[in-house]
């Protein structure tokens, strides 16, 4: 399971595939190899074209304009409006979009892409490189936290020509090919906003992109609706005549809605994970797993390491292992997670399970915590502290809940402090609270989503989601830093493998799942999760049937 | 059948009596029934009742519900009451205030009274305790907040038919200090209505924690009724029990409030009660 | 004192209240830990200190606090109730599109409440001491009790998961596009429950009262009177007890409908009714301040309206009370 990027001559042979199959009639057949649909028996059923999809939103987004607003909903919605250079397929391979062909110099300084030329913005315009240009060196760094990142290692960028786009890099750093999908890097016409003042255009009321669906009508509070872009760049692409997003704020009724048929598609997050379980038996609905391999969501209870006795990893181990991570995939998320090994994703390039591991062990823990010198008190516990809530779900809370408890078992006095999301999120990024939950995402590449959070130059007080639990080593530091540089696949293996060893002897944050996020499916649909980007994909060759 | 009415009434208050002495002897008693606490994880998840271990079934982390019923009494009882003490406590000041001086600091103080009582009651606890922050002290701060109204009303009417009798009248000639007046000669006078008062409000504070609680703003920390139901309704569907009988206990407890507050109505006010029975 | 002048005192009166409880609000809103520009960040997944900065400067969190009051009271006067960051729109705006879900549910559970109310009031006062008096009693004493949350997942315990025949959740089915009569019966359908959930409590709380208040009136003099005079007691009961004892039940309902308001929010967070309540409850999970307090107006408002809408139905009952203070 270890590289999941290909080297340079990959590159190449992948683009010159991509290439011809999008110019050529053979478009299906070709895409189909690259998507590693031919896996699939011999295709009895041929795409239908028509049919209006419904898919469930909420909560509904406060704005479509994806560069302004990057909440899972409206990736959801807006990746179907706007499109980027890349998309990601299951393994993580880079797959053409915007960008029919790309290369990588061989220091890993240049990335040269080349752009489709038919590609025009839903009001009749061109895209060209310069909306590329526009967009990563002007647009996405002011408004778009990812993306500034992203881009903030690329020195310099030029078009050659119309079609062309050369970023140079500052150093190299093979993570930034992952910086392309579509919510990562979402193209924007330059036409519109250059000049601007983005956040208040009059043009965010009807979001211009160059996606497969064009922007038709936003009833706040109902529905959003879309329709077939015929000037789509890919040749006969759409298939569908359009898609309605419906907004239900209840669980219940979301549910209702999937089972009668009257939506086609339920992402994760709408769905009660009892319910899902239930879904499975349902004739009518088919639940995928797949389609969360770039985000490869992970999710953890962090512990502050500069707070005693959090300080010492002995307790941290403890806290590993008083969990049972078999309890909670099975009982509180019925199933749909896998237990982690580290802080990388299994679906994620060079994940190595060679590490300590943590089964559910109440001896070792209590043993770890006495040798520690923490006895039990007359009440039988050790140390007090306080959880932050996740009033996210009530999944969410049950989980909460049971750490409490499970904590209790071995002597740890958990209290949980009253305080609704926001504060839950501000106490994080402030560095004040003992533990609390977080789900982080990958997006396809260690260097991208992973060492934010064990890095100590990202340690940031006043900042949510950067290196909370304010774990430092310089060791890490080192092998974060050199495998974010290297051009070399081998070598960043090799690093990428003492890093997660090192952690997980370490154990900074207990990692507790792999979340196996499940899209519920009308059977009627096909080929809608196609891409390791699952619902956030474009939908341009999803079809249904009659 | 007359005969057998009144009875009822009477009989009311009893049942109620018996259950709220009922209740508070399982709020005290419940560390010593289920040593482990509410949040135990002592079964399977979603067991159903009427089985030999879990009476009345267990949740989905397997906590048993009766134990978390019989915990729930404590949360009820130390928010109804403590709420109802701080908002009878601030409605007998604004009342007898605004009874015995009268004019403008009457017309102030009512004017204030009225503000309290037009804002629906609910949503404005909601948004106190949100505010402060949801935990035990905001919610019996909150409920007390908009509780204490019709107390004060229902003194004021009361202080400003006494004041003007001739016993009080005596004593400000006499030259007995103020509060001397309001608080030894008024006040104990006021005490019966004011107590019927306060038995429907304990049973109200009870309906406004659980609707608090149900919507997740209550304590995490501790269980109560109305957080119960608030957790079953995802799976009201597989699992009925985790919604219904908190309910139960619920209705029960106020039911049983409601009573007592009638029967001490009758008792306290025989006057009216007669006339009320054609 | 004629009627136009009471009218605009009341009215004068009535906003005097609403000014009064925006400016608590706003105040006590403030005072509130965390603020909105962190869970923007948080949804967004991936922060920086210059995005967050960014958020808290769009949402205004940076100007004096007078300052915002003195603009946010001169707005109201405008129906300008703010403007939610979160939801990027107005919020009176949000806040009308969902007034006719609410006035629907509140005014049908009202109505029902006060008819329910009344008529089995005074079926126990006119049977004062039989079975069907004591049953009635019973009923009332229960769902006096009863949580209108719970009574609401035991309904849809009963009616949907058991029964099937009524529809839990929302306003109408999800798929729209359906007109005229289909539409209305389809909204009628999902009415029934939350309605009566709302109701279920007002209407055990006016039978009592009603059942009282009728036994009081029975009592009185001119209505023996009336019985002497040989009146047939039907009528008597209809014309002079029913009309006067029903006036306080009145009064009492329209101090009352305030309240119902904010019962509204719970019931609309059980039957995912698509009204005001709800609103303010996302608003107040979100956080989101301008929406909240804007919804707590508003209802606070419409409470005071109510309040002012049965005083005149009163006066046009009894055009015999004097319009004095």
């Amino acid at each position: 399971m270890a590289d999941k990027l290909f080297d340079r001559r990959d590159f190449l042979s992948g683009a010159v595939t991509a290439a011809t199959s999008l110019a050529s009639p053979r478009l299906i057949g070709g895409a189909a190899t690259v998507l590693g649909l031919a896996a699939s028996p011999a295709r009895a059923e041929e795409p239908r074209r028509g049919g209006v999809m419904n898919i469930i939103l909420q909560p509904e987004p406060a704005t479509l304009v994806l560069a302004l607003n990057i909440t899972s909903q409206n990736q959801l919605v807006a990746s179907k409006i706007y499109s980027g250079l890349l998309t990601y397929g299951f393994d993580l391979k880079p797959l053409p979009n915007l960008a029919t062909s790309w290369e990588i110099s061989p220091d890993g300084l240049s990335y040269t892409f080349h752009l489709a030329k038919n590609a025009k913005w839903h009001d009749g315009k061109p895209f060209t490189a310069d909306d590329v240009i526009f967009t990563t060196r002007e647009m996405l760094p002011e408004v778009h936290a990812r993306a500034r990142v992203n881009f903030s290692q690329v020195a310099s960028a030029e078009a050659p020509d119309p079609h062309t786009v050369i970023f140079h890099l500052k150093t190299p750093y093979p993570g930034f090919i992952c910086a392309f999908e579509t919510s990562s890097a979402p193209m924007m016409p330059k036409h519109i906003y250059a000049g601007t003042d983005y956040r208040n255009n009059p043009a965010n009321e009807h979001p211009i992109g160059t996606g497969p669906f064009r922007f038709k009508e936003w009833q706040r509070g109902s529905i959003v609706r879309m329709e077939r872009n015929p000037d789509y760049f890919k040749p006969g692409l759409p298939y569908l005549d359009g898609i309605n997003f419906v907004v239900i704020p209840d669980g219940a009724q979301r549910l209702i809605a999937l089972e009668t048929g009257q939506v086609h598609l339920a992402s994760s997050s709408d769905i009660e994970f009892n319910d899902l379980a239930r879904l499975r038996e349902l004739p009518n609905i088919q639940l995928e797993t797949r389609g969360y391999e770039f985000l490869a969501p992970l999710s953890w209870l962090e512990m502050n390491n500069t707070r005693k006795p959090m300080d010492d990893k002995r307790f941290r181990q403890a806290v590993m292992y008083a969990l049972d991570r078999d309890f909670i995939r099975d009982k509180i998320f019925y199933g749909f997670a896998r237990v982690p090994t580290g802080p990388i994703h299994s679906a994620v390039s060079f994940y190595d399970g060679n590490v300590k591991r943590y089964p559910f062990d109440r001896k070792k823990s209590e043993a770890l915590l006495d040798e520690m010198g923490l006895k039990r008190g007359a009440d039988g516990m050790r140390v007090k502290l306080e959880l932050n809530p996740a009033p996210i779900s009530q999944t969410w809370m049950r989980l909460v809940q049971y750490t409490k408890q499970a904590l209790r078992q071995v002597g740890i006095d958990v209290t949980i402090r009253n305080m609704d999301q926001a504060s839950s999120v501000a106490s994080m990024g402030n560095h004040d609270f003992d533990m609390c939950f977080v789900t982080n995402t990958a997006f396809g590449d260690p260097a991208v989503g992973v060492a934010r959070s064990y890095i100590t130059s990202n340690i940031r007080k006043g900042v949510p989601f950067t290196n909370t639990c304010q774990y430092s080593n310089p060791r890490v530091d080192q092998l974060f830093d050199a495998a974010a540089k290297s051009n070399d696949r081998n070598e960043r293996q090799r690093l990428y493998t003492e890093v997660q060893q090192i952690l997980a002897e370490d154990v900074p944050v207990a990692w507790l799942l792999e979340m196996e996020y499940a899209s519920s499916l009308n059977r009627q649909m096909r080929d809608v999760i196609t891409t390791g980007v699952g619902v956030s994909e474009s939908f341009d060759r999803a079809w249904m049937t009659a | 059948m007359a005969i057998m009415y009144r009875l009822l009434r009477h009989k009311g208050a009893a049942f109620g009596a018996a259950v709220i002495a009922l209740v508070v002897i399982l709020a005290a008693a419940a560390s010593i029934l289920y040593p482990a606490g509410p949040f135990e994880m002592v079964g399977g998840t979603f067991e159903p009742p009427f089985q030999h271990a879990y009476p009345l079934g267990t949740d989905g982390l397997g906590r048993d519900v009766l134990t978390s019923i019989v915990y729930g009494t404590r949360v009820s009882l130390l928010v109804a009451v403590v709420s109802t003490v701080v908002a009878v406590t601030i409605g007998l000041l604004v009342g007898a205030v605004s009874g015995y001086f009268g004019d403008r600091l009457d017309d102030l103080l009512m004017r204030i009274t009225e503000l309290f009582q037009t804002i629906p009651s609910f949503i404005f606890a909601v948004v106190l305790i949100a505010i402060f922050t949801p935990n035990i002290g905001s919610i019996v701060a909150a409920i007390s907040i908009v509780s204490w109204p019709p107390v004060a009303r229902l003194v004021r009417g009361e202080f400003l038919a006494i004041r003007h009798r001739e016993y009080v009248e005596a004593a400000v000639v006499l030259g007995v200090s103020t509060p001397r007046i309001i608080f030894v000669e008024i006040l104990p006078n006021v005490i019966s209505p004011v107590v019927v008062l306060a038995s429907l409000m304990v049973a109200n504070a009870i309906l406004l924690e659980a609707g608090i609680s149900f919507l997740g703003l209550g304590d995490q920390n501790l269980m109560s009724w109305g957080y119960m139901i608030g957790e079953g309704r995802s799976t009201i569907r597989d699992a009925w029990w985790l919604s219904v009988f908190p309910g139960i206990a619920i209705v029960v407890t106020v039911l049983a409030l409601n009573l007592i507050g009638d029967g001490l109505n009758d008792a306290l006010n025989p006057r009216l009660a007669r006339g009320v029975r054609a | 004192m004629n009627g136009a002048l009471y009218i605009g005192q009341r009215l004068g009166k009535g906003a005097v209240v609403v000014l009064a409880i925006i400016i608590v609000n706003f105040l006590l809103i403030r005072m509130a830990p965390g603020d909105p520009a962190t869970v923007m960040a948080g949804e967004s997944g991936a922060a920086d200190a210059v995005y967050v900065a960014q958020l808290r400067k769009t949402f205004g969190l940076d100007r004096p606090i007078p300052e915002q009051l003195a603009i946010y009271v001169a707005n109201i006067g405008r129906l300008d109730l703010g403007y939610s960051h979160r939801m990027q729109r107005p919020v009176f705006d949000m806040i009308v599109e969902r007034l006719p879900a609410t006035l629907l549910l509140t005014v049908t559970a009202f109505l029902f409440s006060l008819l329910a109310g009344i008529t089995l009031g005074a079926i126990a006062a006119a049977r004062a001491g039989r079975l069907s008096d004591t049953l009635i009693t019973v009923v009332s004493l229960i769902f006096y009790a009863t949580p209108i949350f719970w009574v609401g997942l035991m309904g849809i315990l009963l009616f949907t998961v058991t029964l099937g025949w009524l529809p839990a959740f929302g306003m109408t089915n999800v798929s729209a596009g359906q007109g005229g009569l289909a539409a209305g019966l389809d909204i009628a359908r999902h009415l029934i429950m939350p309605a009566l959930t709302l109701g279920l409590f007002h209407m055990a709380v006016y039978a009592r009262l009603t059942r009282a208040s009728m036994l009081e009136v029975f009592g009185l003099d001119y209505v023996r009177t009336a019985y002497a005079k040989g009146l047939p007691r039907g009528r008597v009961v209809r014309m002079h007890v029913l009309r006067n004892a029903v006036l306080p039940v009145l009064t009492f309902a329209g101090l009352q409908a305030g309240q119902l308001i904010g019962g509204a929010i719970v019931v609309e967070t059980v039957f995912a009714w698509p009204g005001i309540g709800r609103l303010a409850f996302d608003a107040l999970m979100q956080r989101d301040y301008a929406t909240l307090l804007g919804a707590f107006v508003f209802t606070s408002a419409m409470g005071v309206i109510f309040n002012l809408l049965t005083d005149l139905a009163y006066l046009v009952l009894n055009p015999q009370i004097t319009l004095e203070r």
